[in-house]
């Protein structure tokens, strides 16, 4: 069987004002699997991440060169439907950030901008989210308490559950689990696992033992160079690259 | 570099451990074969109770391979490395054990006052004991080559096994061997041939360790 892919990357090259973040990127994003993008500070994983759902425009000098192709559509094309493609594809930050309102209206905010007004169909949406996300059983009697007394994990499971609300293709996740317990990154890998199903997921992880449980392809990148992609298992068993191999072992720094 | 200093002094000590063994089963193979020849059954003896060191040594290299997984998790060449040490002390102890097999066969021939000469079974037991020390030192200094040479090494060690077992087949058809020292001697040459294929097995963990390819030169 031929894996799809959901992204595809060409020549992508990343600017913010004259420094070049990005260089010569090309990779693809296969479906319904866990990619890891793994690598020091500042090698470009967020930046890369970011380009996937043009969260760079919002960045003021950040400047893109190159194809980024999404389900076959050039995503930097002047014509693309930028804010349907952010619906299509969810983002999860490495600090959970729930807006100060109920665990219900945290959830049920996308699709009500997206013109959901039918309450039924409305706890419909959030119930299913919250499901999804492995969270309802801990909040179903408090969906009416403020986010913000939920734990870190819950928050993080919460902001998860609104990425699902807008059922995305794709869900892109930057050290979802970096300001986390133990206890709290395991649900939450759990909870990618289950999620692959489904979704396609993308995540930025410092962790490498995350990245080998957790995902079925990791990318390596170095200063902006993505220098090695391939199956998970094979990049921790058996790295073709010596930068690869220093950086996985410990051996750089 | 700096901050994996311990770990790769952990994988140091790991390697001369194994070197340890791997001295501790040579030693036997030696004296048991030279128990065999002499009909010694003290030196026999002592090679069979000296085995358990060798069990101990296993078990302790294992302990330390998985302290070192549970500490440091290692991936990619260090992974290879643990993974092939945990293979290897398998086919060193099953070398030990073979050894003291052959120091069994001295203690079953203690009342057969018989000697039978072949240079080849003076020359396997150098052979064995060779390509048991080359496959190490193949690991220890990461020498895919002479890894490789241990694997090509074993078709000598078959050779002589085969002139051995000509050499007795011939020795009884001429009833110029005892019957009992002839089964025992083909039992000892057939210990060394085993001894010989766990060498090749050391040297393809070692060859795996280096290129992350298990590979079977001599498929059976
Ligand atoms: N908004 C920005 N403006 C200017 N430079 C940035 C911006 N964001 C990131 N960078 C630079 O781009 C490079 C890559 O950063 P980033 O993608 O955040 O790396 P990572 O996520 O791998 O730590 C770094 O050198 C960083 O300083
Ligand atoms: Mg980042």
């Amino acid at each position: 069987m031929k894996t799809e892919n959901v992204f595809q990357i060409t020549n992508l090259n990343l600017h913010y004002g004259t420094k070049q973040a990005l260089f010569d990127i090309a990779m693809e994003i296969p479906k319904n699997q866990v990619t890891a993008l793994i690598g020091p500070s500042g090698c470009g994983k967020s930046t890369l991440l970011r380009s996937l759902n043009r969260m760079n425009d919002l960045i003021d000098n950040c400047h893109v060169d190159g194809l980024v192709q999404y389900e076959n559509d050039d995503i930097y094309d002047k014509n693309y439907d930028v804010i349907n493609l952010r619906t299509r594809v969810g983002m999860v930050f490495q600090k959970p950030n729930p807006f100060p309102m109920s665990i219900f209206d945290n959830i049920a905010y996308g699709p009500r901008c997206q013109g959901v007004k039918d309450k039924k169909t409305l706890n419909e949406i959030v119930k299913n989210a919250l499901v999804n996300s492995a969270l309802y059983d801990e909040v179903k009697d408090r969906l009416k308490e403020a986010a913000t007394s939920l734990s870190g994990g819950q928050q993080q499971r919460l902001c998860i559950a609104r990425a699902i609300a807008m059922s995305p293709e794709v869900i892109l996740m930057d050290e979802p689990t970096s300001a986390l317990d133990p206890i709290a990154t395991a649900k939450i890998e759990e909870l990618i696992q289950e999620l692959k199903k489904d979704y396609t997921i993308v995540i930025v992880t410092h962790n490498m033992q995350q990245a080998a449980r957790i995902s079925d392809n990791t990318a390596f990148f170095l200063m902006g160079e993505l220098i090695e992609y391939d199956k998970t298992d094979l990049i921790f068993s058996q790295p073709s690259k010596k930068q690869t191999e220093d950086y996985i072992t410990g051996r750089f720094g | 570099m700096t901050y994996r200093n311990q770990f790769d002094k952990e994988l140091e000590e790991l390697k001369i451990s194994l070197i340890h063994m791997g001295d501790m089963v040579i030693k036997h193979i030696n004296e048991g074969f030279q128990s065999f020849l002499s009909l010694d059954s003290s030196l026999a003896q002592s090679i069979i109770e000296k085995d358990k060191l060798v069990n101990e040594q296993e078990y302790k290299i294992e302990k330390e391979c998985m302290r070192i997984i549970l500490r440091e998790q290692p991936v990619a060449k260090d992974l290879r490395l643990i993974t092939a040490v945990l293979k290897m002390i398998t086919d060193l102890e099953r070398i030990g054990d073979h050894a003291a097999d052959i120091s069994k066969m001295t203690i079953f021939m203690e009342n057969t006052h018989h000697h039978f000469e072949t240079k080849q079974a003076g020359l396997i037991t150098k052979a064995c004991a060779k390509m048991i020390s080359q496959a190490l030192e193949s690991f220890v200094n990461n020498d895919i080559e002479l890894a490789y040479e241990v694997i090509r090494e074993d078709d000598i060690v078959d050779n002589y096994f085969e002139e051995i077992k000509n050499a007795v087949a011939n020795a009884i058809r001429s009833s110029s061997i005892d019957a009992d020292y002839a089964l025992y001697l083909m039992m000892v040459a057939k210990y060394l041939e085993r001894i010989g294929d766990h060498a090749v097995n050391i040297a393809e963990w070692v060859i795996f360790s280096i290129t992350g390819e298990h590979k079977k030169l001599n498929p059976i």
